[in-house]
């Protein structure tokens, strides 16, 4: 099911559902990438999040009525098309190491669990990107698992490192550059998130599959990492 | 020899704009470029420059500039008194600037953001497809500072030009902000919504190119929350605090908190010119009267 709703005078937003759900997300994923492949004359930019996509157009040229028509038949027609050729695996190199991993030892005293216990649950679990923002590149990924969950810092961070891969609540997510944050850091991956060098500038992209791989602190550095 | 402005003085954020970074949000790129573009697209048609052109967005005033080569200027924007050499000018109208002239602005007596163009625009490099500083994210360069040299080059407008006085606006007049209804809408009941738009808000002083977070009445939803979900340009959000905060050009791309609706782009525009203090009110509109006001402001410039 999909709701169509004004967003602004240049903007429609369409909801999918109002949970996170892996089901809502592949309508997400599948409506993101069915639009983007139609190309339609007045789109000027199409936003995909947990739950809804809003879809931007030139209202000088169309109304909101025409648009959600136009969209609407680009859906009811490929429809049946789509499979989830864009799904890729990444492997993203982390250390998770105490002088980076900044909230490992809080976490590991309050679930009650050793620092390696709570790397592992962190690196036994693929995860899909959701969404991409916030800031540039920085993908908000899916989900913990129930046992690592725990929320946002009660205090933020007035800066997170560079690189510095955090969970909130059953998400995790890296820091393509140092910001603000409240997220619990529990590591620090080497790869850039953000870069012109990439195809489409961000390193992961909506739909994608993500592990986290434990490397080494001199593996850490090789790779071009900071402490 | 290279032709620009030497910075003397930076003020206290001065930064190039264009029309900003247009596609990206879908990797968290924030839209940035010319918080008011009334003043901004005003300037590049007195210049006769294509529409778009980047030029220098300066918060306040308190610039000064020495010109390397000659060329021709407009202020457009917040009314500050400003001098070529020891001569005052005027806002909204275009100058000849020669070699070794010294532009000064003082601080704004009325608006807050001063447009400084010039013919033919700056000759500074595009990143991720737009000129535009973005504060935050650190993408375009940054802000002015002092010894800086902003390029150009030395072109000529023959004529001087000037907006006539009756299309200059005037930001001291209570700013009434017009928004269509959209988003979680329905989330506000009519007793929220009927005071939401009877206050007179005010600009608080946590305002600045992301946002601008009013303070007043206090409204509640009957949200409890929502999946956080992509912002556009002018949305309302009212958080737990139930003050309403107006996202502007350098927002973020998505958020979790219910917005009622989203101010219409040019009376953002007005917006992003009003100070710490201005009174604000909010006025319903229908999408397609929405439509049609816009309309004609980018039929205009474009």
């Amino acid at each position: 099911m999909r709701c169509f709703s004004v967003a602004s005078v240049d903007s429609v937003i369409i909801y999918f559902g109002q949970d996170i759900s892996q089901s809502i997300a592949k309508e997400v994923r599948k409506t993101f990438y069915t639009l983007k492949d139609a190309k339609l004359e007045h789109i000027t930019e199409i936003v995909p999040s947990y739950t809804s996509i809003m879809v931007s157009y030139d209202f000088l040229k169309v109304s909101y009525k025409q648009i959600c028509k136009e969209i609407d038949e680009v859906l009811e027609y490929n429809d049946e098309s789509y499979n989830e050729v864009t799904t890729r695996l990444v492997n993203v190199p982390v250390y998770y190491g105490l002088e980076v991993g900044l909230d490992l030892e809080s976490l590991a005293k309050m679930k009650n669990r050793t620092i390696q216990e709570i790397i592992s649950l962190h690196v036994n679990k693929e995860y899909f990107v959701y969404a991409i923002g916030f800031s540039p590149g920085f993908p908000y990924m899916g989900e913990v698992d129930a046992a690592l969950a725990s929320p946002r810092l009660a205090n933020p961070r007035a800066k997170v490192p560079k690189g510095s891969v955090g969970i909130a609540d059953n998400q995790t997510a890296i820091y393509p550059q140092l910001s603000p944050g409240g997220w619990q850091i529990l590591g620090r991956t080497p790869t850039e998130m953000f870069d012109t060098s990439y195809d489409g500038f961000s390193y992961l992209k909506v739909g994608d599959k993500v592990k986290f791989e434990p490397i080494s602190k001199e593996n850490f550095l090789e790779l071009g990492g900071e402490i | 020899m290279r032709s620009g402005f030497e910075v003397i003085t930076a003020g206290i954020q001065a930064t190039i704009q264009d029309l900003g970074r247009i596609g990206l949000a879908q990797i968290g790129v924030s839209l940035a470029g010319a918080m008011d573009e009334f003043a901004f697209s005003h300037a590049n048609k007195l210049l006769d420059n294509k529409y778009g052109t980047n030029m220098l967005e300066v918060v306040f005033g308190g610039v000064k500039l020495k010109s390397i080569g000659s060329t021709t200027i407009v202020l457009t924007g917040a009314k500050v008194d400003a001098k070529i050499n020891n001569k005052v000018i005027e806002i909204w109208k275009t100058y000849k600037i020669n070699d070794g002239d010294v532009l000064s602005l003082g601080f704004a007596t009325s608006g807050a953001r001063v447009y400084i163009a010039v013919k033919g625009g700056f000759d500074v490099k595009q990143e991720y497809g737009s000129c535009s500083v973005s504060i935050k994210e650190k993408l375009g360069g940054k802000p002015l500072h002092v010894k800086q040299f902003l390029p150009f080059t030395c072109k000529e407008l023959k004529n001087i030009r000037k907006l006539s006085k009756r299309y200059q606006p005037d930001y001291d007049k209570v700013l009434t902000l017009r928004i269509v209804a959209g988003y979680q809408w329905d989330m506000f009941e009519k007793n929220q919504r009927d005071k939401f738009f009877k206050t007179t808000y005010r600009v608080s002083g946590q305002n600045d190119r992301m946002g601008y977070r009013l303070s007043g009445e206090k409204i509640s939803s009957t949200c409890k929350g929502i999946v956080s979900e992509p912002i556009a340009y002018g949305s309302v959000q009212i958080p737990a605090h139930g003050e309403p905060i107006v996202l502007l050009k350098e927002r973020q791309t998505i958020g979790g908190y219910p917005k009622i609706g989203c101010v219409i782009p040019v009376d953002c525009f007005r917006l992003a010119q009003a100070k710490q203090d201005s009174e604000v009110n909010f006025e319903l509109i229908d999408l397609d009267k929405a439509r049609e006001i816009n309309r004609k402001f980018y039929k205009f410039f474009k």
